[in-house]
């Protein structure tokens, strides 16, 4: 292969090694967002995930334990949003925000406690690939989509499960009446708060395995504040979405390709300062938002709560 | 046909913060027959129904049904019980077809798949059976009012109610809906339902109810068979002893004398168009003049473009082409600030969210709008000391109860809330008024308060554009009635040629569409 | 006496808080008393703790002022962080190049351009969302992260100073520095200039139209417009206020306490602005008292971490269930309504 053809394969295989963070992320943002809940808190719960999902994945010598430990983080997270929004009718942003400081300081916080100050950080063993028999083996694509670790072929599936679920089901007709009309949808005898406690905690767990993948997948090892903001990133990415699982893959395939691109070409060496190279995925979400925000089809409820006695007049 | 009594309520008690909405009410549904529950803004109909319906839970008392008692917890368990409501404001998804409307929240054949054709094919029966004509993928946002209300009453029918309530239903539909609807009701009633129909309107419960139940104040008032009622009876019943009927806007037969010689116009408007960010065209070529002291009323289904003539008067948008003239100044692209300050009032037709700021204090909420002139403001400072004094005297004189200009706003109750906005409204000395929807939501006495101060505006020169979907409210006080249709003024009656069906075609734009 | 019966709630619970993380500090094996007593003693104990805590309270009252004077129109800003960076780097950039100039000049000039700077980076989260709908809080995150790169491109840049260990640069102009109220322990005037800020912000938003619009906008947006009042600007200008309090703050870190830029000069003072803001219940008067209370958490959690070995985020956790518990306050007065 050329020499063009080798960095384009190696370019698109990294490219859907990462895009899992903000895939799973996305939806669970997404899950949430269908209900009307906006959760605003994606990074401290990622912070979080990645914390717990090392610690545990650390002590417990498990990695997959280490994952669903952060899960049940992430869920728990996503239980405390959905209580003081949905239960005690809370501003969804404050509380949202409450959670981020809550579980950034918790992120750098469980480290010191569990393994002191240590001067080389423990590390543990990272995802191995897993190649699809026959698939793999096709040129090109082969390396690209079927030779990757189990989580990014979790990411293509749950996305693809998430929009039949959403759009062909009964149950996803009725979940997303909650976020555009939830007065509508509970005079119907759906339970408005019970779907939205539900989404919160699925999409928080979702969430936390995201946070959870960058030890796992990365660099085996956690680093305070390591999410360098995708979990920021990842809120554009569902408004750019139009909140649809499928255009989220899409979106998060195209992220996660100029988070690659700017490493890529620091270490391919660059005229350009690598500092601004690192700007690329931040000012790449900036412009996407320009195109996208006002454009996107938003739940219509999203980041409202709702009250069945309050009176309108 | 021999009736029996299938529903009653009995000593039903509910307080909404500190206001008690229903005080010991009783209530009683027989078989086969369409109940009118009629009453004023705020007199409890709503809040009684919406505790039937599962909506509210009432305080206290009691729920029998065919002679068993029942808790009704929530709109589960009233559609379980066979009772269904349709409310004043359409609780769809717009963005669903009406076929997905209907059957959201009822099991379906294949829930894990998207076939319907089982759900289809039996809604199709029904609308033959009660004579209703829709095309079930069509989606909510795509359909006029009819239509909508009409998807309503489907989806109580595909639960197979057995009593169906309905809030206010006449409130969006022109006269010919109004006969249609009613002649869809009679057939539900011989197809053997029981309905309950909540009105403010006099005419309609004489003209479809078998029997009447008057409420006031969350109190039980009267209640009698439509043989046995007049119009003065239930004017009583409705407003009480409190208000002078002779000397009412409302029920007092004194018109008003407003001539049509010539006068200075207030307010043109040449050719104006908007085109929306949408790229749709809201506001058509319109043409129209307002002279001093006059009341012009613009009739239309909600929805046709009122709300942006208003906003283009006000100069919250600015016309798309066309010019937009006060007395002879040209204001098409004045800001609304400076339209304030020229002496234009607007009372916006959602109060509450575009009114009213429940986080500021009262003394906010009655200088907004005016905050900038003086004596509220000067240089750039605002003048507490005088803003104090002037809110304490429209507290008094509009009878606002509060604690103070300091009050929060969101401490004040809806009732409390309307009185802040029409104070606002009528202490300033105007020389334009745009009144969108102006009483809706006020109980009777409020309602003929308002007309009382437009009147008198009117009396010192002041010109009203008063846009209203209340057909009876412009017949009564307007000196010439326009009708709007899709953006479009398709029509300008004066005093003599009011006729509430030729109106009603007009609003339904019959001669606009080619049949 | 409605005066004590209105703060109350507030401290109940702060108290709360503090009983809620001190069973938290005894789980994890500390002794809660004596962590506490460090916590809250420190600032009080000596000149130099005290000096240090009025240090803290400058920044801190600041960047909590960025976020509660856009709050009051309604909108988030969580990018002071990036808003005191910004005006950092502005500030050492003036201090460095024009070190000449005579003291009476570049003082006011550094001052400047740090205010200036930190507005234009807060007017860029203002105007996206002003020309594109965009909200601020994924724009103000999104170029806080910019800042930290443009920060570490200046620190290691043609200004670097090779003699020290982190990313910083040299030293601006001895004429740059600000003048000092206490030679030692050093205190400069910029907790005077900070207090200027805070009673001009407050006389701003509550005596003035201006200020009046800014305030019914973030009661009621849509009810503001059709009044009259230009939200968008509204919006817009309490952005830019914020984000120029938030560089003042940078300059003042600079020219006052640090004389050069330092990579990680801003501390953990946005996230307590943060922080301080929510406790303050957006109230723009509560900021400098409830700043001056958290600067005092602060100065004891360094203490608290060398002398007791408690990880000195415990701190944060305090302050996360003070935040909490007041809000949590707020819905039990609104239930008893």
């Amino acid at each position: 292969m050329t020499g063009i053809a080798t960095f384009l394969v190696e370019f698109l295989k990294l490219t859907f090694l990462s895009m899992v963070p903000f895939v799973l992320a996305g939806q669970g943002t997404m899950l949430g967002g269908r209900t009307g809940v906006f959760n605003v808190a994606q990074e401290g719960i990622m912070l979080t995930g990645a914390s717990v999902g090392f610690l545990v994945g650390y002590t417990s010598g498990s990695v997959f334990v280490g994952a669903v430990a952060a899960m049940l983080v992430g869920g728990l997270f996503g239980l405390i949003l959905s209580y003081f929004t949905t239960t005690l009718k809370m501003d969804q942003f404050v509380v949202g925000l409450a959670l981020f400081f809550v579980g950034t300081g918790l992120s750098t916080l469980l480290p010191k406690l569990v393994l002191g100050i240590t001067l080389t950080p423990p590390l543990i063993p990272t995802l191995k690939n897993i190649p699809i028999p026959l698939l793999s083996e096709i040129p090109v694509l082969g390396p690209i989509l079927f030779n990757q670790n189990i989580l990014v072929y979790v990411s293509v599936l749950l996305s693809i499960l998430l929009w039949y679920l959403l759009f062909k089901t009964n149950l996803g007709l009725r979940l997303r009446s909650v976020g555009e009309n939830p007065k509508a949808a509970d005079s119907l005898g759906i339970s408005v708060n019970r779907y939205r406690y539900l989404t919160s905690i699925i999409g928080g767990m979702l969430i936390g395995l995201a946070g959870a993948y960058l030890p796992m997948v990365y660099t085996g090892t956690f680093t305070e504040l390591m999410t360098k903001g995708r979990g920021w990133i990842v809120i554009a990415l569902t408004f750019f979405g139009g909140w649809s699982p499928l255009v989220i893959l899409l979106g998060s395939i195209f992220f996660a390709g100029i988070e690659v691109l700017s490493y890529r070409m620091q270490v391919g060496g660059s005229v350009i300062p690598f500092q601004f190279l690192n700007m690329l995925p931040y000012i790449g979400t900036i412009i996407i938002m320009i195109f996208t925000f006002g454009k996107s089809r938003v739940p219509a409820f999203l980041g409202q709560n709702y009250d069945r006695e309050r009176r309108t007049l | 046909m021999e009736q029996t009594t299938i529903l009653q309520m009995h000593e039903v008690n509910k307080t909404f913060d500190k206001v008690k909405a229903l005080d010991n009410v009783e209530f009683e549904l027989k078989s086969n027959e369409i109940l009118g529950l009629l009453g004023g803004n705020g007199a409890g109909k709503t809040t009684l129904m919406n505790v039937l319906y599962g909506l509210y839970k009432m305080d206290s008392g009691s729920i029998i049904l065919n002679g068993k008692p029942i808790s009704i917890p929530s709109p589960k368990d009233a559609i379980a019980h066979g009772i269904g409501m349709v409310h004043q404001h359409f609780l769809q998804i717009n963005n669903y077809t009406v076929l997905d409307n209907i059957i959201l929240g009822t099991s379906v054949s294949h829930p894990w798949t998207a076939d319907r054709k089982k759900e289809k094919t039996e809604i199709e029966k029904l609308c033959k059976r009660f004579g209703l004509e829709i095309n079930l993928d069509a989606y909510i946002e795509s359909l006029p009012m009819g239509t909508r209300q009409k998807v309503e009453i489907l989806k109580a029918l595909y639960r197979g109610v057995n009593i169906l309530i309905l809030d206010e239903p006449t409130t969006n539909l022109i006269p010919q809906e109004v006969d249609a609807l009613f002649e869809t009701l009679k057939i539900m009633v011989k197809e053997g339902l029981s309905i309950v129909f909540i009105t403010h309107k006099l005419r309609e419960v004489l003209h479809i109810c078998d029997r009447i139940s008057v409420l006031r104040e969350g109190k039980n008032v009267v209640s009698l068979t439509r043989k046995d009622a007049s119009d003065e009876m239930l004017v009583r019943a409705m407003v009480g002893e409190g208000m002078d009927l002779k000397k009412s806007v409302i029920f007092s037969d004194s018109g008003r004398k407003f001539d049509t010689t010539k006068r200075e116009k207030v307010l043109t408007l040449e050719n104006v168009s908007l085109v929306n960010s949408d790229k749709i065209t809201v506001l058509n070529d319109i043409s129209l003049e307002i002279e001093a002291g006059e009341i012009f009323g613009v009739a239309g289904v909600a929805g046709n473009g009122q709300r942006d003539l208003a906003e283009v008067v006000m100069g919250i948008q600015t016309a798309t082409s066309g010019s937009v003239k006060f007395m002879n100044e040209d204001i098409t692209h004045q800001t609304t600030k400076e339209n304030i300050a020229r002496g234009f009032v607007y009372i916006p037709e959602d109060r509450l969210s575009d009114g009213f700021l429940h986080k500021a204090s009262v003394a906010y909420n009655l200088i907004l709008g005016y905050h900038n002139l003086p004596p509220y403001s000067k240089n750039g400072i605002v003048n507490w000391k005088n803003v104090n004094t002037a809110s304490k005297d429209m507290i008094k004189k509009f009878t606002i109860k509060t604690t103070g200009p300091d009050d929060a706003g969101g401490n004040l109750s809806g009732g409390n809330i309307q009185r802040v906005m029409i104070a606002r409204a009528f202490s300033q000395s105007s020389k334009l008024m745009v009144a969108h929807n102006p009483t809706r939501g006020l109980d009777i006495p409020s309602m003929d308060f308002v007309y009382k101060n437009i009147y008198e505006h009117a009396e010192t020169g002041m010109a009203t554009l008063l846009l209203s979907e209340d057909l009876d409210e412009l017949l009564l006080i307007s000196d010439r009635i326009a009708v709007m249709y899709r953006g479009k003024i398709v029509g300008i009656l004066p005093k003599e040629k009011f006729d509430k069906y030729e109106i009603g075609r007009l609003m339904s734009g019959y001669d606009q569409e080619s049949k | 006496m409605t005066q004590i019966k209105k703060s109350l709630p507030y401290v109940i619970a702060i108290l709360g808080a503090f009983i809620a993380a001190g069973i938290f500090i005894a789980a994890i094996q500390f002794n809660p008393f004596e962590a506490y007593k460090t916590l809250i003693t420190t600032s009080f104990r000596t000149p130099n703790g005290f000096i240090q805590t009025l240090m803290k309270w400058v920044p801190l009252t600041l960047t909590a002022l960025a976020f509660t004077v856009p709050l009051s129109s309604g909108k988030f800003n969580i990018g002071a962080e990036g808003q005191f960076l910004a005006g950092a780097i502005g500030a050492t950039s003036v201090g460095i190049l024009l070190a000449d100039l005579p003291a009476a000049l570049l003082i006011p000039l550094v001052i400047i351009a740090g205010i200036v700077t930190g507005a234009l980076w807060g007017l860029i989260s203002a105007w996206l969302l002003y020309q594109f709908n965009i909200n601020e809080i994924l724009s103000t995150v999104l170029l806080n992260f910019i800042s930290f790169q443009l920060v570490d491109y200046v620190a290691t840049g043609p200004w670097r100073d090779p003699s020290a260990g982190a990313p910083t640069t040299i030293a601006i102009g001895q004429n740059g520095y600000l003048p000092m109220l206490i030679k030692n322990p050093p205190l400069s005037i910029g907790v005077i200039l900070m207090i200027l800020v805070a009673v001009g912000i407050y006389f701003y938003t509550n005596k003035t139209t201006s200020g009046y619009e800014l305030v019914a906008t973030g009661a009621n947006p849509r009810a503001a417009k059709v009044h009259g009042i230009d939200t968008r600007k509204m919006f817009l200008l309490s952005m830019v206020i914020g984000a120029a309090a938030a560089g003042l703050a940078g300059a003042l870190e600079v020219s006052g306490v640090q004389h050069r830029l330092i990579e990680g000069i801003h501390s953990n003072f946005a996230t307590l602005g943060l922080i301080i803001g929510l406790i303050s219940r957006g109230k723009n008067q509560a900021v400098p008292f409830v700043a001056f209370f958290i600067a005092v958490l602060e100065v004891g959690a360094s203490a608290m971490q060398r002398t007791m070995m408690i990880p000195s985020q415990v701190v944060l956790i305090v302050e996360a269930l003070i935040v909490i518990f007041i809000l949590l306050s707020d819905l039990i007065k609104r239930r008893q309504k």
